[in-house]
């Protein structure tokens, strides 16, 4: 059926918490061949586009996938059905990140936005920055850590926040979550790059 | 007998043997229409009485309904056509909306709602032609669990209950599957055919139109891209030939495969 394809290199996420996560049940749509192939019709592309982005926040989220980076996770099972050797091209992927970028679901690592095209990693909103600062703040506030002094570092990485959704999250969502905390007047971020603490009020 | 002797001596004796079969006649006839009346009540009664006992195994149990609805259909009661009302006939629709409560029409009616809101959902990636069954699954896949099971059948007989709507909701079958069609539009017999060809593997290519069909290579390609340009395929052109795949053939895809 399909053509060269080169030989399967199964490549996971790159994310510390995969082992511990369950399988992740891809939906119906990821073994229907032609998903794979951007559609010519406006209103099917349409329903692909859909489609796909709910896949990818889907997957990011059970993976724990806070930034993902197109050229790399074109080689995993997020784009590449093996079993039915169909795959995304990467111009398809991005057109997919475009429509997400339009939904809030999705923004250009550095990038504006509009100018992202040249891209190759995304922000993934399985949680919005919003949200993702409300659920730091929460924690701090149901363990009492309000006006204590926390690192940046203790925040991602430590046991207590093991649990949370939070755990593990990419230094620099995180700092971009901190920033929304701080534009609230909540939070005071302080310190050198690698050595920074929060302080919550 | 309570003729009474009409004092005709002169007549002869045949037109009095003719008088009394006419109203011996008349008599068996009425004696007849009583009986059947009594029937028919006790039936009704009987038959309330069945509805009202097994009224939630009638919503329940998917296969305990649809026999309800063919014996329904048997005795040439329709439940659903009757209960609408839409006739004024009182006698029709009071008398199942009190019998059963409402109950089975309610199930049909809110059957009708969700197979109304898959259409709509799905209309964007199917071109608003759905197969009964995939309807069952996704509205399946969304209801609680332990829900009621529910039926081609019962899908069928929702999308009927349609009709007094003038809705564009309508079934028809392709080669031997049956869909929904949620948009006023006719196949027309190319377009049914390759449908149909469609249903076997999923897909077709132009290639396999022109060898099994024996059509024109320009017959196959507008057939299939109309259906295309109607959402109705989707294109996969990962493989030698262009593929074109039903959408509907995306629940039929075995899903063993999955991939940590």
């Amino acid at each position: 059926m399909s053509t060269n394809l080169p030989l399967p290199t199964s490549v996971p996420p790159a994310d510390p918490a995969t082992s511990t996560i369950p399988t992740f049940k891809f939906p119906r749509d990821y073994h229907f061949p032609p998903f794979f192939t951007r559609q010519p019709t406006l209103q099917t592309h349409h329903a692909q586009l859909q489609k796909w982005s709910s896949l990818i926040l889907s997957y990011c989220r059970s993976h724990r996938i806070f930034k993902l980076s197109l050229i790399d996770a074109l080689d995993t099972d997020l784009f590449w059905n093996k079993r039915i050797g169909k795959r995304m091209s990467l111009a398809d992927v991005k057109e997919v990140v475009e429509y997400m970028r339009k939904e809030d679901r999705a923004e250009w690592v550095g990038g504006k936005g509009a100018g992202g095209e040249g891209g190759n990693e995304v922000w993934v909103w399985w949680r919005t920055p919003e949200e993702w600062a409300t659920a730091v703040y929460e924690w701090v506030d149901e363990t009492a850590q309000k006006n204590t002094v926390l690192t940046l570092y203790e925040l991602t990485q430590s046991e207590a926040t093991l649990s949370k959704e939070f755990h593990g999250m990419d230094s620099d969502l995180l700092q971009k979550a901190l920033n929304i905390l701080v534009k609230r007047g909540k939070a005071q971020v302080f310190g050198q790059e690698d050595q920074q603490g929060v302080k919550f009020f | 007998m309570s003729r009474k002797g009409v004092g005709l001596a002169a007549f002869d004796r045949s037109r009095i043997t003719s008088a009394q079969y006419a109203s011996h006649g008349n008599n068996l006839r009425s004696s007849h229409s009583s009986s059947l009346a009594t029937q028919l009540s006790v039936f009704r009664s009987l038959l309330q009485q069945f509805a009202q006992t097994h009224a939630k195994d009638i919503r329940s149990n998917p296969s305990f309904r649809a026999e309800f609805a063919r014996m329904c259909a048997a005795i040439g009661v329709d439940p659903l056509a009757s209960s609408s009302g839409a006739d004024g006939k009182d006698g029709g629709g009071s008398f199942w909306a009190q019998m059963l409560g409402g109950s089975v029409n309610d199930f049909y009616f809110e059957l009708a709602v969700r197979v109304v809101e898959v259409c709509g959902a799905t209309r964007e990636e199917n071109g608003g032609l759905i197969g009964v069954k995939e309807v069952g699954d996704r509205i399946m896949s969304t209801r609680m669990e332990g829900a009621s099971e529910i039926t081609d059948d019962d899908i069928l007989r929702a999308v009927n209950t349609l009709k007094p709507l003038g809705s564009s909701y309508s079934t028809l079958t392709v080669g031997h599957k049956l869909y929904i069609r949620s948009i006023p539009k006719e196949l027309n017999t190319d377009q049914s055919a390759v449908l149909e060809a469609a249903q076997l593997l999923g897909y077709v290519s132009l290639s396999m139109l022109t060898l099994n069909l024996k059509w024109p290579r320009a017959r196959a390609k507008t057939a299939i891209d109309d259906l295309v340009s109607e959402s109705m395929l989707w294109v996969d052109k990962q493989c030698k030939e262009w593929e074109y795949w039903s959408p509907g053939f995306m629940l039929e895809v075995e899903e063993d495969g999955n991939v940590g």
